[in-house]
């Protein structure tokens, strides 16, 4: 999992251009939207791709579950090691 | 309005409101705004069920209409408002606010048609400030029965999704006065991912209202409604690039109608590619004028129809040149006010709005082309301003500058990059300014 999770950091970092940000700045714990990493709406619809691209796992339709998944980094990763085949 | 009383009329985030309940909501909140001393309201609410109940029951009472620039108070400054209609009343301390929620308050049971109602968009303006354009009801009804001349064979039976917001003047109509005039249904949430589209259309019929941000970013079309289920996918903004238009005619199966118009001027044009022909021209809406004026920007565009503020000739942002029987094709911005992700924002206004921080003695801001274009600041520090950026480091000063614009702008439009030159980049190689304050991006101009 934490292995993931920095992947995940690296992904968000270089996927959405985040100047000045390092791995170790970024809480996995925090909200990515909003408050936290401040991301917006364009950066929740390049994330999408740049997680299904590599980790070729699909956003629920639900969107309260997608909302959910993008709270933070750790949910993102749960999210994706869910999908994941065993 | 049409259609049977009972039926599901909007889908709000918790769950449908048929017509008879949003009727009683509109007639509650003018019972409690005809009590309420105030009579210049703000009206922001985030969601579209009762941002459509508000404007309904807004009008009339000597009362007149603000619609501010963002959904946030900073907005409100210079407004002139009195009060806020809004769901959220905490995110306007220190304001009057009159809440939209249910309330026992009971009303006029009537939908007036205070057209004289005085409604004020506020939007970017390259003055420096924003700009206030006034427009009265009237426009506002006039716009939506053009639009349904124009396409209303188009909305049918279908529910009305959308991924834009409902603030301005696009997503307004759009997404809510349009299919509420009308008596079709709306979803009330904005969509963000295409799977959220497939899910609100639960298997029927519906019609998207849309941009270019979103409909350029589109890779998984499967996620989406089928086309065939789709009546019309809308998209407004800015103009849609070629190869978005194809890929969603050709991958998904149908293509995008595209508004061209502003908040100055309602809409003014359309186009819908066909597959073969030039997709540069575009088409004015029946009822609407166009013309070419020449200025110091160049040939720019204006437009009159109905539904301009006083029937008068309202000058676009736009250059353009006409091409034969009235259509015309877009020659490129006309002033600093740009387009970015499809929202509108004035260069030289964020700039005025930098330069009131204590921390900041000057600033330049311009946009970085790129596969996603930025927004980035280059900001000469005032000592103090030095001073933090010396203690706390360059992020952390980024933040606090950057939340000082977010009270006053949506979290897109603040600049992603910044640097905090000791001067603005000099003359020394005989480069344009902005090839200077490009280089400090590592960007080739």
């Amino acid at each position: 999992m934490n292995a993931l999770i920095d992947e995940l950091k690296r992904l968000i970092i270089d996927s959405l251009d985040l100047e000045d940000v390092k791995p170790e700045d970024i809480d996995p714990k925090a909200p990515l939207f909003g408050a936290g990493l401040g991301l917006d709406s364009i950066d929740a619809l390049e994330l999408g791709v740049a997680i299904q691209k590599k980790y070729h796992v699909k956003l629920d339709a639900n969107s309260a579950d997608t909302k959910q998944h993008f709270q933070s980094v750790e949910n993102l990763a749960k999210f994706i090691t869910s999908q994941q085949p065993a | 309005m049409h259609g049977g009383e009972e039926q599901p009329l909007l889908l709000g985030a918790r769950g449908a409101v048929s017509r008879a309940a949003f009727h009683v909501r509109v007639a509650s909140l003018r019972a409690q705004l005809d009590r309420h001393p105030a009579r210049r309201w703000a009206l922001v609410c985030e969601d579209a069920v009762w941002f459509g109940a508000g404007l309904l029951a807004l009008a009339g009472g000597g009362r007149s209409v603000v619609l501010p620039q963002a959904p946030q108070a900073g907005a409100l400054r210079d407004t002139g408002v009195d009060a806020v209609l809004t769901d959220k009343p905490d995110a306007f301390p220190g304001m009057q606010t009159l809440t939209a929620v249910e309330s026992a308050a009971a009303g006029r049971d009537s939908v007036s048609q205070d057209d004289a109602t005085a409604v004020d968009f506020f939007t970017s303006g390259s003055s420096g400030v924003p700009k206030r354009v006034p427009k009265a009801y009237a426009q506002l009804r006039l716009e939506v029965e053009a639009l349904d001349r124009q396409w209303g064979a188009l909305l049918g039976d279908a529910v009305v999704l959308g991924t834009v917001p409902h603030h301005h003047l696009y997503g307004l109509l759009f997404r809510v006065l349009w299919p509420l005039t009308l008596g079709r249904p709306i979803h009330a949430p904005m969509c963000l991912q295409p799977a959220e589209l497939k899910a609100a259309a639960g298997g029927k019929r519906c019609v998207i209202v849309s941009s270019p941000a979103f409909l350029s970013r589109l890779h998984a079309y499967e996620e989406l409604p089928t086309a065939g289920q789709t009546t019309a996918v809308f998209s407004s903004g800015a103009p849609l690039a070629d190869q978005a238009a194809r890929d969603l005619r050709e991958k998904w199966g149908r293509s995008a109608v595209e508004v061209y118009g502003s908040t100055e001027t309602g809409g003014i044009a359309w186009r819908a590619w066909d597959g073969a022909a030039d997709r540069a021209w575009w088409r004015p809406i029946a009822g609407v004028d166009a013309e070419i004026r020449e200025d110091e920007s160049g040939p720019r565009l204006w437009a009159r129809s109905g539904c301009t503020y006083g029937q008068d000739w309202m000058p676009s942002g736009d250059l353009a040149r006409f091409g034969g029987d009235g259509r015309f094709a877009l020659q490129g911005r006309a002033d600093d006010v740009l387009k970015f992700e499809d929202k509108r924002v004035s260069l030289s206004e964020m700039r005025t709005h930098l330069l009131g921080h204590p921390w900041v003695a000057e600033a330049r801001l311009l946009l970085l082309p790129g596969r996603r274009q930025q927004l980035a600041a280059v900001v000469v520090l005032k000592p103090e301003g030095r001073r933090v950026l010396e203690s706390q480091g360059k992020l952390a000063l980024q933040e606090q500058l950057k939340a000082a614009l977010k009270q006053r702008y949506e979290a897109l439009l603040v600049p992603r990059k910044w640097r905090f030159p000791e001067a603005l980049p000099d003359n020394a190689m005989g480069k344009t300014e902005q090839a200077r304050l490009l280089a400090l991006f590592e960007v080739q101009p």
